[in-house]
């Protein structure tokens, strides 16, 4: 594989994973800035080191002992659920049902969470440690998913998906370095919107192939089940537009 | 032990589970398509990928709809 067809390939993994790291940078940049940074990178690595083990135990067990066809069945199944919780909140909040994901916001939160708990300064701070632990480890889970889901077409296509993933993690990581501040510029919604859509319809392809479906074409189907999704997705906006009075919106949560 | 159980188990149910109704719908179609692939014709088997396809927009479309009317009677 050539360096621009492996970078086309690995583009739909750099973008959804992108959001992931974002999220997880954020708090591990408030636990670091407000309670100094050795705990919050030590509970990092432990956390890319938890993650490391958990991938290659259970998904090499996965594919060795697990029948093809179930695979697919299973990886559909949590594809499916993982990317319709994605694009449910995504379009509430274009709808203004739920408020955007606003970055800058969490970070503050965690600052001041963080700060009102203190502790000695010899002290290991076991609470910036499992702080960061906890989300690296959680947005970690979700790379994985979707580094799978990607990637599941075969070898190739799973090389391709572990690369932007990767790149992604050091492209976000090296900015946010830079920069000490949360990476608030990143169109979040956009592109969880869009992810919750390929997730979507990947699950839809893998759990069909599972079950001994017939795509025309085989993956190259899959552009269109994409496209039923993003008309399905304008459909429920136009029809959330619709029901709600402007203004009276991001005031509904948890519907 | 048991509360460290508890939190993998929250976490894991929260990554894949928003709305509760949405995840047992999901859950729904897929065992209906596995029933018509498992059953049914060789035809209707090839075709039960885009049955899937349908029923989760359906779903998606209704799921979003309910929650629409629910922050509707939420804000007044």
């Amino acid at each position: 594989m050539d360096l621009v067809t492996l970078a086309i390939a690995a583009t739909p993994s750099f973008i959804a994973s992108a959001v992931e790291f974002v999220e997880a940078t954020t708090i591990v940049l408030a636990v670091g800035i407000t309670r100094g940074w050795r705990a919050p990178l030590a509970g990092s690595a432990l956390a890319a080191l938890t993650l490391g083990v958990i991938v290659g135990t259970l998904g090499v067990a996965l594919v060795t002992v697990v029948p093809e066809h179930l695979l697919l069945g299973l990886v559909g199944t949590l594809l499916l659920l993982f990317g319709l919780r994605w694009l449910r909140k995504a379009v509430l909040r274009f709808a203004g049902i739920v408020a955007l994901h606003d970055e800058e916001e969490i970070y503050r939160k965690e600052v001041a969470e963080l700060r009102s708990q203190g502790r000695r300064k010899t002290e290991w701070d076991w609470v910036g440690m499992i702080v960061a632990y906890k989300a690296v480890l959680l947005e970690g889970i979700e790379v994985a998913f979707i580094v799978i889901a990607f990637g599941a077409k075969g070898l190739g296509a799973m090389n391709a998906a572990i690369v932007g993933a990767i790149a992604a993690g050091i492209i976000v990581i090296a900015l946010a370095a830079a920069l000490r501040h949360p990476l608030t510029a990143v169109p979040e919604n956009w592109m969880k919107f869009g992810v919750g859509a390929m997730l979507s319809s990947f699950g839809v392809f893998w759990f069909g192939e599972g079950v001994g479906a017939e795509w025309p074409g085989d993956a190259a189907s899959i552009p269109i089940i994409l496209g039923a999704f993003l008309v399905a997705s304008w459909i429920a906006v136009r029809l959330l537009n619709g029901l709600l009075p402007q203004g009276a919106r991001v005031e509904a949560r948890n519907v | 032990m048991s509360s460290v159980l508890r939190a993998i188990w929250d976490n894991t149910y929260g990554l894949l589970v928003d709305d509760g109704q949405l995840a047992i719908g999901a859950i729904a179609a897929l065992a209906i398509t596995w029933l018509i692939a498992a059953s049914s014709s060789e035809a209707l088997r090839g075709n039960a990928g885009w049955v899937l396809l349908v029923l989760v927009l359906a779903l998606v479309v209704a799921n979003l709809y309910r929650a629409g009317h629910s922050a509707r009677r939420r804000t007044g």
